[in-house]
């Protein structure tokens, strides 16, 4: 790939300049993924250490400017409430679906548990997934993407 | 009991003070938030946090099994209610304790029974709380006039099943009460499906005079004094002091005695506020009972010497208060606490003013007190309640503290929302305000 680590940086300023968590770029068979603060969905820790106080805290990233730095390609479907994060019904189970694997409407993709309740997550739309991004077992926020999908 | 994660229910400036004294005592944090409070300061402050919902309220901190969720997922034992949003909700209060989470505040049956004005108003009177002047139900016309008679003019007509000043009419005489009495009857129906109507003496001047007390369930009461929150704008208060100008030791021990007894009585638990009305006479009567950490409360701190939030907690966490049983329950006050509460609204208008604040400079130096949730750069969500900061003053006596908190709110410099601060100014400069002749009166009058 032709990039070299000034440009490389360059782009992760930009990551950061116009608060886009995810890049990836694709060039022949070559793939660059870039990702901001760790997967994404799965920080809950403080996102700012105490130690660093308050007077180090920056002002809101500026809004993502137009037509820069585009998010990659797909959908997403994000976690309607807190809680955790489930791939299959059972432990040992096969998880309700895989990258690369197709879904129909309607179809349990995971589960969030909140207050010993299952909550099956059911996807609204048909498509394929294209990612998982939370590791299973692990703590979602209201709103944080769980799978990176592609609409029918 | 003992837990050692706290999760606060809540947001701005009483979740970083939750926060601040979680910290003081070795506890570890778990801030919730809605999407417009990505950025909140107490989201930044906490050991974690977690995102709950969408900005409205009711889907975000209103909403209990997001917040139970919450607690769940990062292991918080302890939830802190704040003040406002679920924190007299006894309901949660009772999931909180089904779900093993400790409630930093009274149990659900103190919110239950005062939280319910007309039950609470008879719980005051068994307690021997005094109440304002007023009559039964009344029957009719003539009823209502000999009661009035009885009472003295003018007199508050008013609706059993209503609230919050609806349903109340001012009769300064009979005719006035005769002509009034129909029509509050077919409104009492229309309005509250309940045609019951009453009368009590109307104040003309009141102060709001309140009572802060701290109980830890085994019977160790303190009253921390009085406050004075008379400075008022549509039931909301923006100026707070303590003590008062208004009540003299012997008022204060008697009521602290009175106080003492009916928490002993009821077995009320936690921090709670007891709010009366003072006549011009200077006769207090019973209001209502807050069952939560107030607003207001760091002026109570600073004359007693005393922090509420950490004896919630100390409480809460089966070790007791850290303070010693007073002569008549009553906390020895030393010097004078005026606070200000500065608010995202237009100083004229009060229409609210969410924004970017651009900048930002807090004031400092001897005797100062900042409580605030915001900084430079932070966005003021449009969502929620207009509460900024509050700055307080101290001094060793009243007019020393109104000059600190004079010269504080001058300091004050925050660009890019429009805020209430021009209006404290008016009102701290106020001859009136310094000779402490105050009325809830005293904001209409202002002009």
């Amino acid at each position: 790939m032709e990039i070299d680590l000034d440009q490389l940086r360059e782009l992760m300023t930009a990551l950061q300049e116009f608060d886009v968590d995810e890049l990836e770029l694709e060039r022949g068979d070559e793939k660059i993924l870039m990702r901001r603060g760790g997967a994404a969905g799965t920080v809950m820790a403080a996102p700012y250490p105490m130690a660093a106080g308050p007077a180090t805290i920056a002002a809101p990233a500026p809004a993502p400017g137009p037509s820069v730095a585009p998010e990659p390609e797909g959908d997403y479907i994000t976690s309607p409430f807190v809680g955790t994060f489930y791939r299959s019904p059972k432990p040992d189970a096969a998880s309700f679906v895989d990258a690369g694997q197709d879904f129909a409407t309607g179809q349990t993709l995971c589960i969030v548990e909140a207050m010993k309740l299952m909550n099956e997550i059911e996807a609204e739309f048909a498509g394929t997934v294209l990612e998982v991004l939370v590791d299973n077992g692990k703590p979602v926020e209201y709103g944080d993407r769980l799978f990176r999908v592609e609409k029918k | 009991m003992a837990f050692q994660k706290v999760l606060i229910a809540n947001r701005g400036e009483i979740a970083l003070r939750v926060i601040r004294a979680c910290r003081e005592l070795g506890l570890r944090t778990v801030a919730v938030h809605s999407t417009a409070d990505e950025q909140a300061l107490h989201v930044r402050l906490a050991d974690e946090a977690v995102c709950i919902g969408p900005p409205p309220a009711t889907d975000s901190y209103l909403n209990i099994p997001q917040l139970i969720a919450a607690a769940e997922v990062t292991g918080a034992e302890a939830v802190h209610p704040g003040y406002g949003f679920l924190s007299e909700n006894a309901e949660f209060a009772e999931i909180c304790a089904q779900c093993g989470l400790t409630f930093v505040g009274p149990k659900p049956e103190h919110m239950g029974m005062w939280g319910d004005k007309v039950r609470a108003r008879a719980l005051a009177k068994s307690l021997g709380l005094p109440l304002m002047e007023g009559s039964a139900v009344l029957e009719d016309e003539g009823h209502a006039i000999q009661e009035a008679d009885r009472i003295g003019y003018p007199v508050m007509l008013k609706a059993s099943g209503g609230g919050g000043g609806r349903g109340m009419k001012i009769c300064r005489n009979a005719e006035q009460l005769e002509a009034a009495f129909p029509q509050a009857r077919a409104e009492a129906v229309a309005g509250f499906k309940n045609p019951d109507l009453f009368i009590e003496r109307f104040v003309e001047e009141p102060r709001h005079i309140e009572f802060r007390v701290l109980c830890d369930g085994e019977g160790g009461v303190w009253v921390l004094g009085e406050r004075e929150c008379s400075i008022q704008r549509r039931h909301q208060k923006l100026v707070e002091e303590a003590p008062s100008v208004a009540v003299d030791d012997a008022l204060r021990r008697a009521t602290a005695r009175t106080i003492g007894k009916a928490m002993r009585e009821t077995g009320y638990v936690s921090a709670g506020t007891l709010e009366f009305l003072m006549d011009e006479t200077g006769n207090l009567a019973f209001l209502e009972m807050n069952t939560r950490i107030q607003v207001e409360h760091p002026v109570t701190e600073e004359i007693t010497g005393v922090d509420l939030v950490m004896e919630q907690l100390r409480i809460a966490r089966g070790e007791g208060a850290s303070l010693e049983p007073m002569e008549d329950d009553l906390v020895p006050l030393e010097g004078w606490a005026i606070e200000v509460r500065v608010n995202a609204e237009d100083p004229e208008t009060f229409a609210p003013w969410p924004g970017l604040i651009e900048e930002l400079h807090v004031p400092g130096g001897p005797g100062v007190r900042v409580d605030g949730g915001i900084y430079a750069g932070f966005r003021v969500p449009g969502a929620y309640d207009s509460l900024l900061m509050k700055i307080i003053a101290m001094g060793p006596d009243r007019a020393t503290a109104l000059r600190r908190l004079q010269r504080a709110v001058d300091e004050t410099l925050l660009v890019g929302i429009r805020t209430n601060l021009p209006l404290h100014r008016r009102i701290l400069a106020h001859p009136d305000f310094a000779s402490g002749a105050l009325s809830t009166r005293f904001l209409s009058r202002l002009d």
